[in-house]
């Protein structure tokens, strides 16, 4: 399969927003899994927050399995969009959404995994995405990548915030499925974790073709596209080296006048995102809360 | 590949002057034009919509305490730099400035931004106190009689509160944001990004000189102190005409991060609009005499007429707030304006009017065009004044000024552009047109304009000119 068989990535933020907008509760019942005093807060509503995403994605793609469910599965050629609006939507409702219905879109997501399964054309093993191995891997690479892309171009986090974040996000890991004493609990155990994964992982063709496109996805919109690029040079600069080498990217050391830049590009990015229906007014709810939490 | 230009314009509207800004030429292909289409939209849609939703920078004025976000109130510098930093303020800034420039707002978007408004944070009492201690070396208790710690108003990256001097006048204290200048000025040296958010919007030349001039402007707005001046300048010359007021600075409680003036009351421009007609009439006469007066006698207009930023009282009283973006000329920057409103105005002479533009490098020498096509396209600010008698500017009006002068398919776009000292004029016009469309108001605007014209100098032709001439006669005794 070629790049070219993608569909277009018009109306990335358009619907990367009503995804935002739908996990945000109008007047929440209860705190959610996290609450408005959590680290996990703090993160998901950081400016650094598509570096993480994109981030995340190339972390992922590097294991072999995983990467071969979403290919052969997710209709994520037909419409790569739409399963990054899927994914963020699921992001948003479990950090900021009310328990149940955090609980009931996790139970979705297992029961789709269900239907996954499948032999991995390049190694030929067989996976299936409910295998708490490769969910596990999905969920650290998030986990990491967050904090990285946090770091460098977002508001950074304490060493006790990193660990804070790590721990409350084992919940995160436990409500798709993986057993709650394989969830990595601190930021070492974290580093250790990914560290003993890494030998497993490799660019596949597949990996390297839908990162190919995520990374210069055609059609998307003309007043996004400039910024993308600042969130692709962002989300490779913060890859360990390793994987870097792994995709065949070069990445200059991010100078402080680089880094002042692209935080400037994601707060554009982030006003467009602002201004998108339902958006402000999500954070707005957000905030308060945070706000009220911050004074308790 | 055919080249083309929309043209955002400036003008400064009724005795007036003309023209352009360039905005959008498309020479790269249609890809490229329908891209830098979008984004100039959605910059703009972006930039205004986040301007009046986050603190409420711009509005300006009266009472608005229940409508501020006090639950959202940011409580630290880092809240601020999270709300305004990441080139957000920047952004705000221009999309406020952009918000002239766009054709026409929606009457969906328009209903947002005014529900927005009321929903954006202030900063809390002891955050704002801390920035009157550091700027007047005493706490707010102690360096005013009364303070009142609830601000009532939003302002230019800042936000006004209540309070008494010590020696017992009534004022408003204006209070930056702690932060804000550092971070603003630190955006804009990103010209890169900057040209990168206009670039699809003009040539390059064009974007260059609007990019300096908008930072040269922005720069200025984050210190209170050239605010303070342009103020006490208008005050000055305004100084006991009979219906324009400007309230005084209190200069030793003026700083760069704190502005300090008299209190002033009066009606919104919402509860303007519930008056009558006549009283709208006469509101909007005042606005257009401030306009132009400002222009031709002090050689200088303030860039922001929002109308947030006015205050109105019976019988066509108006105060005027907020002096952060004003522009001043110099002679020779009014001269060329004067002359394309005597030429095309007063002396018909289609021919001399575009010389003038060429002279004043608006219009590119021996363009293949008809005047005619550059009078149809270039005159339309002239429309309300090129001929006597009362004329009622209505907002359909007002905005097809705008759709006409922004008319991409016009075939003179391509030959139109802007020096830099008349890049933001256009606020100006297409701002002072949007508020005289949203009153109704009627006027003969070409009789005022001729009272003020420089070289018409034309004879009083309302009640308001007669005690303006009056005024005008005191001014001259006492200077004399």
């Amino acid at each position: 399969m070629t790049p070219d068989l993608y569909a277009t990535a018009a109306g990335l933020i358009e619907r990367s927003a009503a995804a935002y907008v739908s996990g945000v509760p109008e007047a929440a019942a209860d705190d959610g899994l996290f609450g408005p005093a959590s680290v996990a807060w703090r993160v998901g509503t950081d400016l650094a927050s598509p570096v993480a995403g994109l981030r995340s994605l190339l972390m992922q793609a590097l294991h072999p399995l995983a990467m071969a469910g979403v290919d052969q599965h997710s209709g994520w050629r037909r419409d790569p969009v739409g399963r990054l609006a899927a994914t963020s939507a699921y992001l948003a409702t479990v950090t900021f959404g009310e328990r149940a219905v955090a609980e009931q879109a996790a139970a979705r997501v297992r029961r789709i995994h269900d239907h996954v399964r499948g032999v991995d054309a390049v190694t030929g093993r067989r996976y299936a995405a409910g295998d708490p191995a490769l969910l596990l891997w999905v969920h650290a690479a998030l986990v990491q990548s967050s904090l990285a892309a946090v770091w460098a171009f977002g508001t950074p986090l304490s060493a006790e915030d990193s660990d804070r974040y790590v721990e409350e996000m084992t919940v995160a890991a436990e409500l798709v499925g993986v057993p709650r004493p394989l969830v990595p609990a601190s930021f070492a155990e974290l580093e250790r974790y990914v560290a003993s994964v890494r030998p497993g992982l490799s660019c596949t063709p597949a990996a390297r073709e839908s990162m190919a496109y995520l990374l210069d996805p055609q059609g998307l919109d003309g007043e996004i596209a400039g910024f993308w690029q600042d969130v692709r040079d962002a989300a490779i600069a913060v890859l360990p080296e390793w994987a870097r080498q792994m995709y065949g990217y070069s990445a200059p050391p991010l100078s402080p006048g680089r880094r002042t830049e692209i935080r400037q590009s994601l707060g554009v990015l982030d006003v467009m995102f602002l201004s998108e229906p339902g958006v402000l007014e999500a954070r707005q709810r957000i905030s308060l809360r945070m706000r009220t939490g911050r004074i308790a | 590949m055919k080249s083309r230009r929309l043209l955002a314009t400036t003008m400064a509207g009724g005795a007036t002057v003309a023209l352009t800004l360039v905005l959008l030429r498309r020479r790269l292909g249609p890809l490229r034009r329908d891209r830098g289409r979008a984004a100039l939209r959605l910059f703009v849609r972006g930039g205004v919509r986040y301007a009046v939703s986050a603190p409420r920078l711009f509005a300006t004025a009266g009472e608005q305490r229940q409508l501020l976000r006090e639950d959202l109130a940011l409580q630290t510098a880092e809240d601020v730099a999270g709300t305004l930093g990441a080139m957000k303020g920047v952004m705000m800034k221009i999309g406020q400035m952009a918000s002239y420039v766009d054709d026409g707002l929606s009457p969906a978007v328009r209903h947002t931004l005014a529900r927005l408004q009321d929903s954006v944070p202030p900063m809390s009492p002891q955050l704002a106190a801390a920035v009157v201690e550091e700027e007047l070396g005493a706490p707010p208790e102690r360096a005013f009689a009364r303070w009142d710690p609830r601000p009532i108003a939003a302002a230019s990256i800042g936000q006004v509160h209540r309070a008494v001097t010590l020696d017992g006048r009534a004022v408003a204290v204006k209070v930056q944001y702690p932060g804000i200048a550092e971070t603003i000025a630190a955006d804009l040296r990103n010209v890169a990004l900057l040209r990168r958010m206009l670039r699809v919007a003009a040539p390059a030349q064009d974007v260059d000189a609007l990019l300096s001039e908008l930072r040269d402007r922005i720069t200025e707005e984050l210190d209170y102190r050239h605010e303070a001046v342009s103020q006490r300048l208008m005050a000055a010359y305004f100084d006991g005409h009979p219906t324009i007021h400007i309230p005084g600075i209190i200069s030793e409680l003026s700083t760069r991060r704190v502005m300090t003036s008299e209190l002033s009351g009066g009606a919104r421009f919402a509860e303007l609009s519930t008056w009558p007609q006549r009283e709208r009439d006469l509101a909007a006469e005042t606005i257009y005499r401030f306009v132009f007066r400002s222009l031709y006698e002090v050689g200088a207009f303030n860039g922001d007429p929002h109308p947030g930023n006015y205050l109105f009282h019976r019988g066509g009283r108006v105060t005027f707030l907020d002096f952060g973006l004003v522009k001043h000329f110099s002679p020779a920057e009014l001269e060329p304006l004067m002359q394309m409103a005597r030429t095309i105005c007063v002396e018909h002479d289609p021919g001399a009017f575009r010389r003038s533009l060429e002279e004043a490098g608006f219009l590119r020498a021996g363009a293949p065009l008809s005047t005619q096509a550059i009078i149809e396209h270039l005159a339309v600010f002239y429309d309300t004044i090129r001929e006597p008698g009362p004329l009622t500017i209505t907002s359909d009006y007002a905005s097809s000024v705008v759709r006409r002068f922004f008319d991409l398919r016009s075939p003179v776009a391509e030959y139109v552009s802007v020096p830099r000292s008349y890049v933001l004029l256009q606020r100006i016009n297409l701002g002072l047109f949007a508020v005289l469309g949203e009153l109704s108001a009627t006027a003969d605007w070409r009789a005022i304009s001729e009272e003020i014209w420089p070289f018409v100098r034309g004879p009083a032709s309302t009640p308001m000119g007669r005690a303006e001439a009056a005024w005008r006669a005191r001014r001259l005794a006492m200077a004399a």
